[in-house]
């Protein structure tokens, strides 16, 4: 590891699309400075890269890498372990389904059919406009809401296939809006405040 | 019936500071930390009782216990907020509607182990958790409650808030430890035990998040009164999960010992359309099948024990009629297979065979002779890898055979 690059070099940033901005690597830097070797940050680090085109590229690796002062190989090792880190480019939208005992109990693979149908993809593959893809996720902890959907963390619960349609058409309609303020509408109006 | 978990889980957000404060929140750690020595802090939890909360019920006095009392460099209290049992959702709602009970668990808990430095380690997919902690973390600084000097006793004690990244053996704790550092989730041999080389190589206890969060009443109401619940063996109440075709699927803040019958029929309104139990599962996944005519069964980890299961997280799935078992089991076999770390091959190899067997069953290709190979499969990994994930994925396969075994046959080709 090159010892007198540090994380603020910009040359680290990588080209083009890949550019990481100097308020950014300061970020990923302060990152290290919570744990007792700076590998410690590397899941956040990870995290925090990948939010900014939805997978994780080679660059996006080694900037990691050397932020943490591990080789690009360990970080690759470390990130092909977590089902959350994409190391190819996704779907703009991927649509996680829980297919786990209580959402499958309560109508999960109804709802798996309903997208494939709606969205004419299946498991593992993305619509060809490259907005959406079908994703099978492991039970994400809201079973008392079944069945529920995921997508970039916001969870959609109690869903129904006609909801399910609905929220596509929504996010057809805005590719901009925020998932976060959808999810909570939906919330809002599935559930009433005790 | 007292509760103490689940005062503000019907909320829609989390309650802020104020309010926690208005309620009295970190009073009981503020006279904790000025009363009381860390020893006695433990030898409170001990005599109270407390077992862990994450599945395996060990006494969590005595895990706090096996921390060395002279310190000599940092050691560390994480919390384990890696919530991935399927049918488990008790921690999610501690963190996202009641952060500050969190907090103030924390602040007496790191006191007792002696930790200037708290991880609390929430899975990737918790996102809204994680938000709730970052924030109420923030605003608990910004009060003193954590950071230097933590209500004017000289005493460091801070919360760093970490994210998984998608891994349900990191639930393990070694596993975690590991994931904490910025390495695969896998687990580690054990010993060194974490309390004596945990948390980058240092002292470190790791308990679950509704564990620490049993701790400030505790401290506040005393040990007597928090007998008066549960169990002997094991007191207190705990956060029962009920999913599944239910009339009111949610969280239950029950004594331990409440029936699987009370939980499922009082309280989740029974089975939802009028349908009739097949059968549950206790406590989360790994917990296995049990039929419909074992509801009468105390939800307490010696009770269960006895009838061959465990008590697992308070996670309660209710199965209906005219669901087959082995679709079921398979649901399970799928999930074990995708989750194994892979670096013991017993586990590796034997989660793989025995999802592709019981598979086989799901589409009629089963051999009656095959439910013997499942047997085989568990017997050749239990107790043969680092951690218990074999005991995971035998847990639902072996109780669907033993309990539902007439299905598997009527499946079998032959």
């Amino acid at each position: 590891m090159n010892g007198a690059q540090t994380a603020s070099d910009p040359s680290l940033a990588g080209t083009d699309d890949s550019k990481v901005d100097r308020a950014c690597l300061a970020e990923l830097s302060s990152l290290c400075e919570r744990y007792p070797i700076p590998r410690g940050a590397l899941l956040l680090i990870l995290h925090r890269l990948q939010e900014r085109r939805g997978h994780l590229a080679p660059s996006d690796l080694k900037l990691a890498a050397q932020i943490t002062t591990i080789s690009p190989a360990e970080v690759y090792s470390v990130a092909s372990f977590y089902s959350m880190f994409r190391l190819q480019p996704a779907a703009r939208f991927p649509i996680g389904i829980c297919r786990n005992i209580s959402c499958w109990l309560c109508g999960g693979q109804k709802l798996l059919d309903t997208a494939r149908e709606k969205l004419g993809i299946d498991l593992g593959e993305a619509t060809t406009d490259g907005l959406f893809s079908l994703e099978s996720v492991e039970c994400l902890g809201s079973c008392d809401t079944a069945p529920v959907i995921e997508i970039h963390g916001e969870y959609f619960e109690h869903l129904t296939p006609s909801a399910l349609g609905t929220i596509v058409d929504r996010i057809r309609a805005d590719k901009d809006q925020s998932l976060q303020a959808l999810a909570l509408e939906r919330r809002t109006g599935a559930r009433k405040e005790p | 019936m007292p509760t103490y978990l689940s005062t503000h889980l019907q909320r829609r957000s989390a309650l802020p500071l104020e309010d926690a404060l208005s309620e009295g929140r970190y009073r009981t750690a503020e006279r904790v930390l000025a009363e009381k020595t860390p020893d006695q802090v433990i030898e409170e939890v001990k005599s109270a009782g407390l077992r862990g909360r994450g599945g395996a019920w060990f006494p969590a006095g005595t895990k706090w216990s096996f921390m060395p009392k002279e310190l000599k460099g940092p050691s560390y209290l994480v919390v384990n907020a890696d919530e991935g049992e399927p049918g488990t959702f008790k921690d999610r709602q501690i963190m996202e509607k009641d952060p500050h009970l969190l907090l103030e668990g924390i602040l007496i808990s790191a006191y007792a182990v002696r930790a200037e430095t708290t991880f609390v380690y929430i899975r990737g997919e918790y996102l809204d958790s994680y938000r709730a902690m970052v924030r109420a973390l923030e605003e608990a600084r910004a009060r003193g409650l954590f950071g230097r000097n933590v209500f004017g006793t000289g005493r460091n004690i801070d919360v760093v808030v970490h994210r998984g990244a998608g891994a349900y053996i990191c639930g393990e704790e070694t596993a975690l430890l590991n994931s904490l550092e910025g390495r695969r989730g896998e687990p580690r041999p054990k010993p060194p035990f974490p309390a004596s080389h945990g948390a980058f190589g240092r002292p470190t206890t790791v308990n679950n998040v509704e564990t620490i969060a049993n701790v400030p009443v505790i401290l506040e109401k005393g040990t007597a009164w928090y007998r008066t619940m549960g169990t002997t063996q094991a007191p207190g109440n705990v956060l029962f999960g009920v999913s599944g075709p239910v009339n009111r699927p949610g969280l239950y803040e029950l004594p331990v010992g409440t029936t699987a019958r009370e939980i499922l029929e009082k309280h989740a309104g029974g089975m939802k359309d009028n349908r009739k139990l097949k059968a549950f599962i206790p406590g989360g996944a790994s917990t296995g099948f049990l039929p419909a005519s074992m509801l009468d069964v105390p939800m307490d980890p010696e009770s269960l024990k006895a009838k061959g299961t465990m008590m697992g997280t308070g996670g309660l799935i209710a199965i209906p009629e005219g669901v087959s078992i082995v679709e079921a089991a398979r649901v399970f076999s799928r999930f074990f297979r995708h989750e194994t770390c892979g670096q013991c091959s017993p586990c590796r190899e034997g989660s793989a065979w025995s999802d592709r067997i019981i598979g086989n069953f799901t589409r009629g290709q089963g051999r009656r002779s095959d439910l013997k190979v499942l047997q085989d499969i568990a017997d050749g990994s239990v107790r043969k890898t680092i951690c218990v994930f074999p005991e995971a994925y035998a847990g639902p396969m072996l109780s669907a055979i033993k309990h539902f075994r007439a299905e598997f046959e009527a499946l079998a080709k032959e």
